[in-house]
């Protein structure tokens, strides 16, 4: 039968049924920055299909938007039953409310157990020892680095730098000036990105986000000016997000790069040679290991009118957690799956090294002030790599703004 | 006979209140009060309420929790206080001024230079004029993204340029560099403004009458004493016209800086209508944010207020 005709008349079967059932349908609505290669798209949308009375209203928003947007909406009145926001903005809406505290529907949960999640992607969904959401995928930052380069340089390409004076000593042999090649690649962008690549660094060293100016702290930070200083890594990265910087070390204009899995397909497309990936290097041998910790939760707005329901959704995109990687090339945020071999050997090694990375990998907060504090992060980064501010006193300010802020 | 069957008519028209009513608003001054109340209403509810609302947020205690509400929290001057001592505001307000003042004088120069070399008729003079529009034309954020490609440190065109032709011998961070970032946006700016001053400094200039400049050759004066003495006082009204515009234009430019600098490194490029943007929608301080913007009206008022008074010898003239 012609495909349409068939359409036609299924159309005309629901709108004949259509009044039996339609007390008991509900719309839920979701809001997320993904599209149609990308999981949450595809999950509303299997959801929506199944025969369960709910249907989902997707609605993509884009990552500029989402805290504006959602705020906007719930200000009014009108927010959607579920989001999907970044990790670190959570508190921001848990701590006001705005979140339905979900601890005891996920206690009754046949799907979501908190014991399989990470403990970073856990901690940034719990306010308060509650939870107010699920985290939907995660993510982290290690050093990729141009396996032929480092060859080519006397150096050994299974033997990547594992201190930060390694990492120094290797970026200065690997820089090649006259063939246009930068030692190293990151990105200090007064952005979110900024504080995202110097937290891990902070953290490793015996700091963190409210204790910024700690000695380890500063002294990162003063390796980061002596990379900028001496031109190991290109001037612009105090305006390059992580993704163009990426994009200097597939062309072969950088020898390593600090960035996360989300570059993995696009560096098997671009990138013509060998290249690995190996753990953030640590102050010194034996040092802590810490990361970044990025991705997106799931959230319940407190002011769903169908709370069940959209719970209901949630546990099947939790369910659906194990198709993350294999399909969509995101990591889930939990410890009890296996991810399959992709067959890729280089991007299965790499998964391997992220996958470890990510046992360290910290939240960032959770704070409902988080914008501020990353702000005056980023500021300390800016004055002291242009050099306007030594990393003490720099460092020192964004602390004295963080105290006032933490109260 | 004309004259009495008015006076019959205006006294029948005094008798009816309504036809008197129906009357003005075809010809009378019921009419002009429609034709000015129309746009009068359409200008206070988009420009007039919004702006009042951002005059009032600026004195309240705002967050993303109660934008929906109309009443907050009243804090007076706090938020002023607040913004005046932050020690970034000196340095952004400094950089807009640099800012305006320069592309002002980019724009307007280049663009003047432009407009005197195109009253010069020689063939194709109106077509190479409508080509410079396209700069005017294309979107701010287009604009951008190209100069980020001229003015790339690695990679750039620009460098590649100055370079080959011997002015620098390393290549200029002009995106990243402290010395160069404002100045990287406020060459964009000249790019993209030139073309609209010099259509207006064109029109200007050709409404000045040939005879003048005729007689003034007569009488012996040479190009140089034509132009201080004819054309720059002719052009007064143009000039404090196109000046005032570039003025309201250039504090309202928002995409360069969204697409070059970013307002960064370290706010060396940040001018106060970007960083209102960055308070109110990246960190969220809408009551800042609203602050920045009342201080800025100020200003757009005192400039406006100078393009009004210049452009009223027109209207006399």
């Amino acid at each position: 039968m012609d495909k349409r005709l068939f359409g036609a008349l299924l159309l005309g079967a629901t709108m004949l049924a259509g009044p039996a059932f339609a007390q008991e349908n509900v719309t839920i609505t979701v809001w997320s920055l993904d599209d149609e290669n990308q999981p949450a798209l595809n999950l509303a949308r299997e959801f929506s299909e199944m025969d369960n009375g709910i249907t989902v209203e997707y609605r993509q928003i884009q990552f500029d938007d989402v805290v504006s947007e959602s705020m906007r909406a719930f200000a009014t009145g009108q927010a959607p039953d579920i989001i999907a926001v970044d990790n670190p903005e959570h508190a921001l809406f848990a701590s006001r409310g705005a979140f339905l505290d979900i601890t005891d529907m996920v206690a009754q949960s046949e799907v979501i157990d908190p014991d399989n999640y990470y403990p970073g992607p856990l901690n940034s969904v719990t306010w308060d020892g509650r939870l107010y959401g699920v985290p939907k995928a995660t993510n982290t930052i290690a050093l990729y680095y141009n396996k032929d380069m480092f060859e080519a340089k006397g150096l050994d390409p299974n033997d990547p730098p594992e201190t930060w004076d390694e990492l120094v000593d290797a970026a200065r042999t690997l820089n090649d000036p006259a063939a246009n090649v930068y030692g190293l690649a990151f990105s200090a962008k007064a952005n979110e990105e900024g504080t995202f690549q110097f937290l891990p660094w902070a953290q490793m060293a015996g700091g963190g986000y409210d204790n910024i100016n700690t000695e380890g702290a500063v002294e990162a930070l003063e390796i980061w000016k002596t990379i900028i200083d001496e031109k190991l890594a290109s001037p612009d990265t105090l305006t390059r997000g992580q993704w163009d910087s990426t994009g200097t070390f597939n062309s072969g204009n950088a020898a390593m790069v600090i960035s996360g899995p989300w570059e993995l397909n696009r560096m098997l497309e671009e990138a013509k040679f060998d290249w690995g990936v190996a753990l953030l290097p640590v102050p010194e041998e034996g040092a802590p290991r810490s990361s970044a910790m990025g991705d997106f939760n799931w959230a319940i707005f407190s002011t769903s009118e169908h709370p069940e329901e959209a719970f209901q959704a949630l546990e099947y995109f939790a369910s659906q957690d194990h198709r993350l990687f294999p399909e969509w090339g995101q990591l889930p945020a939990r410890s009890d799956i296996e991810l399959p071999e992709t067959g890729e050997p280089l991007k299965d090694a790499a998964l391997k090294v992220f996958l470890e990375q990510l046992q360290y990998a910290q939240p960032r907060g959770p704070h409902p002030e988080w914008p501020k504090i990353s702000k005056a992060i980023q500021d300390a980064i800016q004055a002291t790599l242009t050099g306007q501010m030594s990393a003490q006193d720099a460092l020192d300010n964004a602390q004295a703004t963080i105290d006032g802020i933490l109260g | 006979m004309d004259i009495s069957q008015t006076a019959i008519a205006d006294r029948r028209r005094e008798a009816n209140p309504i036809s008197r009513f129906l009357a003005s608003m075809r010809d009378g001054r019921g009419f002009d009060i429609l034709l000015v109340a129309v746009p009068l209403a359409f200008l206070i509810a988009l420009s007039g309420l919004p702006l009042v609302y951002n005059v009032v947020m600026s004195f309240q205690q705002v967050d993303m929790f109660s934008l929906g509400t109309f009443w907050r929290p009243w804090v007076g001057f706090d938020n002023y206080v607040a913004v005046f001592s932050q020690p970034e505001t000196w340095p952004i307000l400094r950089n807009t001024v640099v800012f305006v003042v320069a592309s002002i004088a980019g724009q307007f120069l280049i663009g003047f230079a432009l407009a005197l070399f195109f009253t010069m008729d020689f063939p194709g003079a109106g077509y190479i004029r409508g080509l410079f529009l396209v700069s005017w034309v294309m979107p701010g954020l287009v604009v951008g993204a190209i100069f980020n490609w001229i003015l790339a440190g690695d990679f750039g065109v620009l460098n590649y340029v100055l370079k080959s032709i011997g002015l620098i011998s390393e290549n200029i961070f002009w995106r990243s560099d402290i010395a160069f970032s404002l100045w990287a946006v406020i060459i964009a700016n000249v790019w993209l403004g030139t073309a609209f001053n010099m259509i207006l400094l064109a029109v200007g200039l050709a409404s000045i009458p040939k005879d003048l400049y005729e007689a003034a050759a007569l009488d012996g004066a040479n190009a140089w004493q034509r132009f201080w003495t004819i054309t720059l006082p002719m052009m007064r009204a143009t000039i404090g016209a196109v000046v005032s515009l570039g003025l309201i234009f250039t504090l309202q430019q928002f995409d360069l800086f969204a697409s070059i600098t970013s307002g960064g490194p370290n706010n060396s490029s940040n001018v106060a209508q970007y960083w209102a943007w960055e308070l109110s929608f990246r960190q969220y301080d809408f009551a800042r944010g609203a602050t920045i913007s009342t201080v800025m009206i100020l200003v757009v008022m005192i400039a406006a207020t100078i393009y009004v008074r210049s452009t009223r010898h027109e209207v006399r003239g």
